[in-house]
């Protein structure tokens, strides 16, 4: 075995690695940035896979379904009016291994979340520097580029958590594959819905609000500021609770800081599985109002316990439709 | 009556027995085999003919990634692996005269899991520091058990007994680190530390085939003392003073080879426990050749890390999981055995 | 010693150590109970727990500290007592419910009932894990004991080992094939004093209460054991019945304090250890100062955990093993560990 490999090595080494080809920077290609990386193309890309809920999402809004070659890991169901042509198009629910995504032959690969870019970790496919070796190009959701290529959640910039972020890297994206009408009017229509709410809820007061997480023992788990549920709050004249709390995404609080902080509207956060809707957050709602620990704070004296998807506190084109969703929750009047 | 082959060539002359000759040479076959024709078999779809043509030079950017810089150190890490942990295995298993002395047991491999579980968590998964974590673990994990294992001599009992409650510590140690890192570092190394060979490339090669580059022929050449020492510590000092320093040796080169092998792959269970007994069935011998012992380690570590990617496909698992589900049964019905012939106490 | 036929070495300091212990848990109690995102008064928790008016103080003393309290004490005692019942019958100074396959019996049943769908949160569920430590320790008894000398300690631990790694193989199966599981069970599997809520505790004081009296009627019989196999059956002991006593009560002790907890190891390793620093190896004294001194270690743990990284939590299965940890470490040094 070991001598074979090595006259494998060998001939291999003769003939070398095949040359990948270069994105040709000429007539009618498109050079966008993303995460301080250049992706270039030479033309639109026809093979587009999408991992994670904002990317599937923002695919379909562009109007490019017919060009996806598979979607993966949905969290709820994909906001309408793109569920038909979401069930046209190949799902798996996992993330795929590299091979199988490689299988499929994808000339484009867009992810909602950082983590399949990462080093280490059993949901990587590779670094972008890697896949773009081999022909893939790639593109991370703006709001949560890590700071260096191979870096995950740890490296976000929470500056770039915003709705301004989701708007350039719309347009950016829509330049890139060949879709810039389209992404122009994306961007007006999420600017109009936003402006709708905001309008809606200028001069009320702020409530305070935490998004939890229901973990099985009993203890739960919230979002910080620097999870874009921060942003959705705030669009829909609200604030975080634990909004002061930057070191990663979701932060385990003991029940005390929840008693203490008490916050006036408590909102789940229900995930992962494509069919799912708002309705199946009724469970994590009654776990919340049944905790006797919980019982005399202020969103549980009230009634003021929501169920929430965690797709909806995803950064990408169902943040408007989110926060007009928790106005008309935490602004009843 | 065992056929044995006398080879004579000028000064140097050696006993080579038959059956084990062939057992090996079958193993080391099988092995070879079993691990190119795995190049073929994954999520991508690679036919043999493609395979070549990569090989040549005619493959495609893709191809190229998958068959050389993936699948093919796969394999080869497999077999080295394999040898490694076989090899020292069989080792430990004749300095102690106990069927049940092994690294895995004794704790060595779970002092590498753990100081390669440490690096991860510090620096990172891909990262050299990694085996510099593994060998530290393991030295750290074995002086241990060997220093409060002494008494007026070594019992293979007692050995095990030290080690293994060393392994529950470090095993301790290492699941503690796992729940403070950030989930994809915990998922990397919860499935290290079980033993994987999920995304080793050439880098992960380089350790164990050093080891077995330097140690084992270490070994190899120790057979004369290692026969002495399995005749026990008394008649062994009688008859060579000096075995004392010998066995030290031995010990270290097993030792080594078992942590690099950790390093190269996180520590694959009971390939070390498994294999020796194996070939000791077979040939029906109490002290199983030390190449054969190997060969049957890399052929154990090929076929179970092909199940394990290919039978939950499209998931895998890490090819340590598979071989304790089947070595930890074997584990037990060793110790029954060995209870009712009264062998152990 | 007077009356004791079993008698091993007690030190002089052994009179001091329980009440020394005992005033150590004290202390960890009202710590426990005062300390937190907010320290409370000594009049708050009196209200708190007579004069219940539910304002938010009052709910934090009854619903948060109280059951935490009490359920680290319960789950201290319990892992205390546990650790050194399995290192007398072991004769293993390394031994805790860990290496008897307990703890690995427990994890593979909690993934089984994780990996059911459709069931809730944990409570209710926590039972399974007794079962499956229960049954896991059965089978390193039947496969330890088989032979004609019965369940000798090498045979035991041995036994143990391979049960565990078969158990562990495949809890790891199932966890490492789906991510969602393997996020819970990563919180599951670090002991965690968060999840305890009042009725499971509830109904873990009358397991606790049977580990702890079988415990008690082992003491004379585990200090003949300790001395040989063949000095006890000269005593008129029977070593396999006493470890098979032992192993109950290790299974008992170590699934109740699981069931409230989850797995928190090193307290049942460490304490012992300090016992014995104490006040010698007289299982008499052994006993007790094992459960008082973890029940302290237990809360202790909690309490840092509480405060360290506010108003994040660390929890007990951490933070017991770093004040553990080098504890352990520094009595291996200073004692010859091998003894027993």
């Amino acid at each position: 075995m070991v001598l074979l490999s090595v006259v494998a090595v060998g001939l291999s080494g003769c003939g070398g690695p095949p040359a990948a080809n270069p994105a040709a920077s000429g007539e009618g290609s498109v050079t966008e940035t993303n995460c301080g990386i250049e992706v270039t193309v030479a033309e639109p890309p026809e093979r587009i896979y999408a991992l994670y809920q904002p990317a599937v999402e923002t695919i379909h809004a562009l109007g490019l379904s017919d060009r996806l070659v598979g979607t993966a890991f949905l969290d709820a169901q994909v906001v309408e009016p793109y569920g038909q042509a979401q069930a046209r198009v190949p799902y798996v629910p996992d993330l795929p291994q590299r091979e199988a995504l490689l299988a499929a032959n994808p000339d484009f690969v867009l992810a909602g979340y950082n983590n399949v870019f990462a080093t280490s970790g059993n949901e990587a496919i590779g670094t972008r520097a890697e896949l773009a070796e081999l022909g893939v190009r790639t593109w991370i959701n703006a709001p949560l580029c890590p700071s260096e290529d191979g870096l995950s959640d740890e490296a976000i910039d929470p500056a770039q958590v915003s709705m301004d972020t989701v708007y350039r890297d719309l347009n950016s994206l829509g330049r890139l594959l060949g879709a810039r009408e389209r992404a122009d009017e994306l961007v007006s229509e999420l600017r109009a819905q936003v402006a709708a709410v905001q309008q809606r809820v200028a001069g009320k007061p702020k409530p305070k609000v935490a998004i939890l997480l229901n973990d099985d023992d009993g203890s739960y788990r919230v979002a910080s500021g620097i999870d874009f549920g921060s942003r959705v709050l705030e669009m829909a004249g609200a604030e975080n609770a634990f909004g002061d709390l930057t070191g990663k995404r979701h932060v385990a609080v003991s029940k005390e800081e929840l008693i203490t902080r008490d916050p006036d509207v408590i909102l789940t956060s229900t995930c992962c599985d494509a069919s799912f809707t708002v309705a199946d957050g009724e469970p994590d709602v009654r776990q919340i109002m049944s905790d006797p620990a919980l019982s005399a704070s202020t969103a549980v004296r009230r009634n003021q316990v929501y169920p929430f998807l965690f797709a909806d506190r995803a950064a990408g084109v169902r943040a408007p439709r989110a926060a007009a969703r928790v106005a008309d929750l935490v602004h009843p009047e | 009556m065992k056929r044995r082959l006398v080879l004579r060539h000028g000064p140097l002359s050696a006993r080579l027995d038959v059956r084990g000759l062939v057992l090996g040479a079958v193993v080391w076959l099988a092995a070879a085999a079993l691990g190119f024709a795995a190049i073929t078999i994954g999520q991508y779809p690679l036919p043999l003919r493609t395979v070549f043509d990569t090989l040549a030079g005619n493959g495609s950017v893709i191809t190229y990634e998958i068959v050389v810089n993936e699948r093919l150190p796969r394999a080869l890490s497999g077999v080295l692996v394999g040898a490694a942990f076989g090899a020292a295995g069989a080792v430990l298993q004749r300095l102690a005269r106990n069927p049940l002395v092994s690294p895995d047991v004794i704790g060595i491999n779970a002092g590498a899991s753990a100081g390669a579980v440490v690096m991860i968590v510090v620096v990172g998964a891909a990262s050299a520091w990694v085996t510099a974590g593994a060998l530290a673990g393991a030295t750290v994990a074995a002086a241990g058990v060997y220093t409060i294992a002494w008494r007026r001599g070594f019992s293979g009992y007692r050995l095990v007994l030290v080690g293994i409650g060393v392994a529950a510590m470090f095993g301790s140690a290492a699941t503690f680190l796992l729940s403070r890192a950030d989930i994809n570092a915990a998922y990397s190394a919860a499935e290290w530390m079980v033993g994987s060979l999920s995304g080793r490339s050439w880098p992960d090669v380089v350790p164990v085939a050093a080891g077995l580059g330097l140690l084992l022929p270490i070994v190899l050449a120790s057979t004369r003392q290692l026969r002495v020492l399995e005749l026990g510590d008394d008649l062994a000092h009688v008859l060579s003073p000096r075995i004392g320093r010998h066995r030290a040796a031995i010990l270290a080169a097993a030792v080594g080879l078992s942590a690099l092998a950790t390093a190269s792959a996180g520590p694959v269970g009971f390939v070390a426990l498994v294999a020796p007994q194996i070939v000791r069935r077979i040939l029906a011998e109490r002290t199983p050749s030390l190449l054969t012992a190997a060969g049957t380690g890399a052929l154990l570590v090929v076929t179970a890390d092909l199940v394990a990617r290919t039978a939950f496909a499209p998931r895998e698992l890490p090819v340590g999981v598979l071989t304790a589900l089947v070595g930890a049964p074997v584990l037990i019905g060793l110790l029954i055995r060995a209870n009712r012939i009264g062998t152990s106490g | 010693m007077r009356g004791n036929r079993f008698a091993l070495r007690s030190r002089a300091t052994a009179p001091w150590a329980i009440p020394g212990a005992a005033a150590l848990v004290v202390l960890a109690v009202v710590l426990s109970m005062k300390v937190g995102a907010r320290p409370l008064s000594w009049a708050e928790l009196s209200d708190g727990l007579l004069r219940f008016s539910g304002d938010r103080s009052d709910i934090v003393v009854r619903h948060v500290r109280l059951p935490r309290t009490v359920a680290g004490l319960v789950a201290g005692v319990c892992l205390g007592l546990s650790g050194a019942v399995a290192q007398g019958i072991t004769r293993n100074p390394l031994a805790g419910p860990d290496t008897l396959g307990v703890n690995a019996g427990a994890a593979a049943a909690m993934i089984a009932v994780f990996a059911m769908p459709g069931l809730g949160a944990l409570t209710g569920y926590v039972w399974f894990g007794f079962l499956g430590g229960a049954l896991a320790a059965l089978a390193v008894y039947a496969i330890g004991g088989s032979g004609r000398d019965g369940a000798t300690p090498v045979k035991l631990a041995l036994a143990g080992a391979a049960v565990s790694a078969l158990l562990t193989a495949m809890t790891s199966a199932f966890i490492l094939l789906d991510r969602d599981l393997f996020a819970r069970y990563r919180y599951w599997i670090i002991g965690s004093l968060a999840r305890a809520d009042l009725i499971t505790v509830g109904q873990a004081v009358p397991f606790a209460v049977a580990g702890m009296l079988i415990a008690v009627l082992l003491v004379r019989r585990l200090d003949a054991v300790a001395l040989g196999e063949d000095t006890a059956r000269g005593l008129g002991v029977r070593p396999g019945v006493t470890r098979g006593g032992g192993l109950v009560a290790v299974v008992v002790l170590a699934g109740t304090a699981t069931a409230i907890a989850g797995p928190v190891a090193f307290v049942g390793l460490v304490a012992p250890h300090a016992a014995r620093a104490l006040a010698g190896t007289a299982h008499r004294w052994v006993l007790p100062l094992s459960a008082l001194l973890s029940a302290a270690l237990v809360l202790l743990a909690d309490v840092a955990g509480r405060v360290v990284i506010a108003p994040e939590e660390v929890q007990i299965g951490v933070t017991a093993a770093v004040l553990g940890g080098p504890a352990f470490l520094y009595l291996v040094r200073t004692r010859k560990v091998a003894e027993l």
